[in-house]
């Protein structure tokens, strides 16, 4: 993303080999894939009516189990296709349960839906995935993941055998979703992808994926019915699905820390209690599930270093260095260390070297351009600029009299 | 307009200008700058307050000041009132800082407007005694033309909205101002500046430029030189000295010269600015691409945004050609008619650019209404003129209602917010029609007084 706006194409003939050789110095591990370095969750509801509380409590469950395990508002987007918390049937006003002890209020106080009511159509879904939005669309409401994100895709609502119905009107079809999917990829939106399905015969959702890096989750398979968990007499309605419910279960026994895998996600699925068969499709993924930890995709691993100074878009490449992959107990101590700072400043300028040096040797206006032209030096140079006007105006006038 | 000239002698310009500030300052203690931000005749997607913060927000993340179309001004605002809007101070309106900028702003365009109105008043004058016809006009009233205009442009309430109501209109009109001023004082290099700056943050201003080419070539506004030649002619003596000089092009090559300067100076800062977002090119398509495309389609007091809500997507640019050359097709007649008053020409620029803009608001009335206040004298028979500030008033107390009707309480529709916008519209023409043939008549009055014909009273 990080691209050089430099009108002089010898530098750009420069550039390539310098970067080069400062990869092949900088890494000793292999750099063939990005990193990974960031999380995004898109979790949709599809279902209005009242009688679909259930669907949107199991977003409301997974997007709060997201949030609790590390993901920021700002990666998840939420597409709630009806309010149940405000609904006129609704006798606890403001409050959306996910079980009749209703010990948990899943509408909170920070709940973020991007995407509300009508908003939920197939037309937007596809364009959040693909980014093809119009230009005044909110940066909220857009999934800017680049090379390096894990995305968990989480789908609810009522499907069949290949399709999934959305606002009772219209359809998403699997050749739909499989299509986005390949655009995804080709436009590197991310590097490994979990899709989540909790509808009637979800596994045949997935069918026509074949991009590397997914994996997708069904909760019954074709011909199977998924079917809702409790009802709960108070509100009136079923409030949570079994796949949903059983997968909350599952994440309710962890913390941020914890180390469980994806195959004892899956494994913990069982086909009784769910009263239909969770399908799970590997596909063209590469790492083995027992080494997959679910925070992977309903974490977020990444540690947050605060600073009062100005966010400056950093490096990628490093900043995937201090990601801790094996103990995550480290992670806390590493933000107050604040380490990472000081590599992302040596980053920088080992970005500029190579290129002042080769620069310097065969042209020295870039060297001068590059040394004064830093980002922390741009605005500077504006406000310097700015404030030189003035005098520049009054001597102009006295100069002309 | 009667009572307000006995008042005028009774209480002084400076204690009008004092008052006005203290009222200002009063309304910007209000809470929530009394919603008048958010209001559409205030606040359009050019000049809105809030989006130049959401741009610096923007900026301060790296990442381009323009993403999702919020921001459409220009970078250097962002750099010099970007940081005003972070600063917040206990126990004070948000947004006091930019407020009192504005304020100061609006103080330096009246006093800027004062003194062009004194050196216009002074050429008149001076161009009343070359033609001997003093006698005639000391009897009526002569009102000082610059106290008047810069009273009018201070105490108007559309200003006081405009400066309250946190948008760049402010900034904006004291650009153009200081263009007009540093024309009609023979400033080169501060007309150049002002020109440049008002170019570059809206683009309408980009045609005084033909105003300001007569200022500087001619001189400020006199009658024709025809008139001179034909008092002259009756006197018997040619005095080449008292005829107004005629038309000098080294001036002119003295301002292109210094806009050349200006331009380049102010495009290499945007162009550091904005190094990485995607440069100038970024920069024309988001602020001159947005004004000229129209994108935005949300209500304001102009005509533009009903029209392009309706047009199918096929004629839509051939309609954008239609309303934009609607603005090109007037410059050349009136520049013909009007070429020897070329302060009264910026001002029926000023006048149709903020009619005929993309995104109009009050600020841009507020602008030419103060330049209005400059002819008074020369302007005292226009017609209408009861009509027209009733209209105003009208305007100004129906179009909020009708806001409210259509968005909050939803028992009205878009026709009847569109409907004030197009009585809006008529009122200003009305204003620019009657003011040229008034300007017209005034003209002709001088010259039926030098030849002793009787004159017309209508054209």
């Amino acid at each position: 993303m990080e691209t050089f706006n430099n009108p002089k194409p010898v530098l750009h003939l420069l550039l390539l080999p310098c970067l080069l050789l400062y990869s092949s110095i900088a890494f000793s591990s292999s750099v063939e894939a990005a990193m990974h370095t960031n999380n995004w969750a898109v979790l949709v509801c599809t279902s209005r009516f009242w009688f679909n509380y259930r669907h949107m409590a199991n977003t409301l469950s997974l997007y709060r189990t997201v949030k609790r395990l590390g993901i920021p508002d700002e990666r998840i987007i939420l597409m709630l296709a009806d309010d149940m918390a405000c609904n006129t049937r609704n006798k606890y006003p403001a409050q959306v349960f996910n079980n009749e002890n209703h010990r948990l209020n899943l509408y909170g106080d920070n709940v973020e839906v991007d995407y509300r009511g009508y908003e939920v159509t197939v037309e937007n879904f596809l364009r959040v995935l693909t980014g093809r939005h119009e230009t005044a669309v909110p940066r909220s409401k857009r999934l800017l993941s680049d090379e390096g994100s894990h995305i968990l895709l989480y789908m609810t609502g009522h499907g069949g055998d290949e399709f999934l119905k959305f606002q009772d009107s219209e359809e998403l079809q699997s050749h739909d979703l499989a299509d986005a999917v390949k655009q995804m990829k080709e436009k590197h939106r991310f590097k490994e992808l979990l899709i989540m399905v909790d509808t009637c015969q979800a596994a045949t959702l997935f069918n026509q994926l074949q991009s590397p890096g997914v994996l997708a989750i069904g909760s019954s398979m074709k011909g199977e019915n998924s079917y809702s968990h409790h009802l709960d007499s108070d509100v009136g309605v079923s409030v949570v699905d079994r796949f949903t419910y059983y997968t909350l279960a599952f994440f309710e026994r962890l913390n941020i820390y914890d180390n469980a895998s994806l195959s004892s996600l899956f494994s913990s699925y069982n086909p009784s209690w769910l009263m239909s068969t969770a399908y799970y499709r590997k596909g063209v993924y590469k790492r083995s599930l027992e080494e997959v930890p679910v925070t992977t995709f309903f974490g977020s691993v990444m540690e947050t270093i605060h600073t009062d100074a100005a966010y400056k878009a950093l490096s990628r490449r490093n900043s995937g260095k201090f990601e801790a992959q094996t103990s995550l107990d480290q992670s806390v101590h590493h933000s107050e260390r604040r380490t990472p700072v000081k590599v992302n400043d040596r980053d920088e300028t080992h970005n500029i070297n190579p290129e002042g040096q080769e620069g310097a040797s065969k042209c020295p206006w870039s060297t001068f351009c590059n040394k004064f032209l830093k980002a922390e030096n741009v605005d500077s140079l504006v406000n310097y600029g700015l404030v030189a006007m003035v005098p520049f105006l009054m001597i102009s006038m006295w100069l002309v009299r | 307009m009667e009572k307000l000239k006995k008042k005028l002698g009774s209480f002084s310009f400076w204690n009008w200008v004092i008052a006005s500030i203290i009222f200002r300052l009063i309304l910007i203690y209000f809470p929530k700058n009394l919603n008048l931000s958010s209001r559409p005749e205030v606040s359009t997607p050019l000049t809105s307050f809030r989006r130049l913060a959401e741009g610096y927000w923007l900026k301060q993340s790296s990442m381009s000041p323009y993403a999702g179309s919020m921001y459409h001004g220009s970078p250097l605002l962002l750099s010099l009132l970007g940081p005003l809007t972070l600063k917040r101070i206990e126990g004070q309106p948000n947004h006091l800082l930019y407020s009192l900028v504005s304020v100061i702003a609006d103080v330096v365009s009246a006093m800027l407007i004062r003194s062009t109105g004194q050196s216009l008043q002074l050429a008149y004058f001076r161009s009343l005694e070359s033609l001997d016809l003093v006698k005639q006009i000391e009897g009526s009233e002569v009102h000082s033309s610059g106290d008047v205009a810069a009273l009018v442009y201070l105490c108007n309430p559309f200003t006081i909205v405009a400066c309250v109501g946190l948008s760049t209109s402010p900034i904006e009109n004291m650009a153009v101002i200081l263009c007009l001023y540093g024309a009609c004082s023979r400033l080169i290099p501060l007309a150049a500046f002002g020109w440049v700056i008002a170019t570059h943050l809206s683009l309408y201003p980009a045609i005084l430029i033909i105003p300001v080419i007569f200022l500087l070539g001619c001189g400020p506004d006199s009658p024709p030189r025809k008139l001179f030649l034909q008092r002259q002619q009756q006197k018997g003596v040619l005095n080449q000295a008292k005829l107004p000089p005629g038309f000098s092009w080294g001036p002119i090559i003295h301002f292109a010269f210094w806009a050349l300067v200006w331009s380049v100076y102010v495009l290499v800062l945007c162009g550091i600015s904005l190094k990485q977002f995607g440069g100038l090119w970024e920069m024309f398509k988001s602020t001159y691409g947005f004004i000229l495309t129209v994108e935005d389609l949300s209500p304001n007091i102009g005509v533009l945004w009903y029209f392009f809500a309706e047009v199918f997507e096929f004629f839509r640019n051939f309609f954008l050609i239609v309303f934009h050359v609607n603005i090109l097709f007037i410059i050349l007649p009136l520049a013909i008619r009007l070429h020897h008053r070329p302060c009264y020409l910026a001002f029926v620029y000023v006048a149709i650019c903020s009619m005929l803009k993309s995104y109009p608001s009050v600020g841009d009335s507020a602008l030419y209404l103060g330049l209005l206040g400059w002819f008074v004298n020369e302007l005292s028979d226009m017609q209408f003129s009861l009509f027209l500030f009733c209209g105003y008033v009208g305007v100004s107390l129906l179009s909020p209602v009708m806001h409210n009707l259509w968005i909050w309480r939803g028992t009205g529709n878009a026709n009847f917010y569109f409907a004030t916008a197009m009585v809006y519209a008529c009122l200003q023409i009305v204003l620019v029609v009657e003011g040229v043939s008034a300007m017209l008549n005034h003209d002709r009055k001088l010259r039926s007084l030098i030849t002793g014909k009787p004159q017309d009273s209508k054209s």
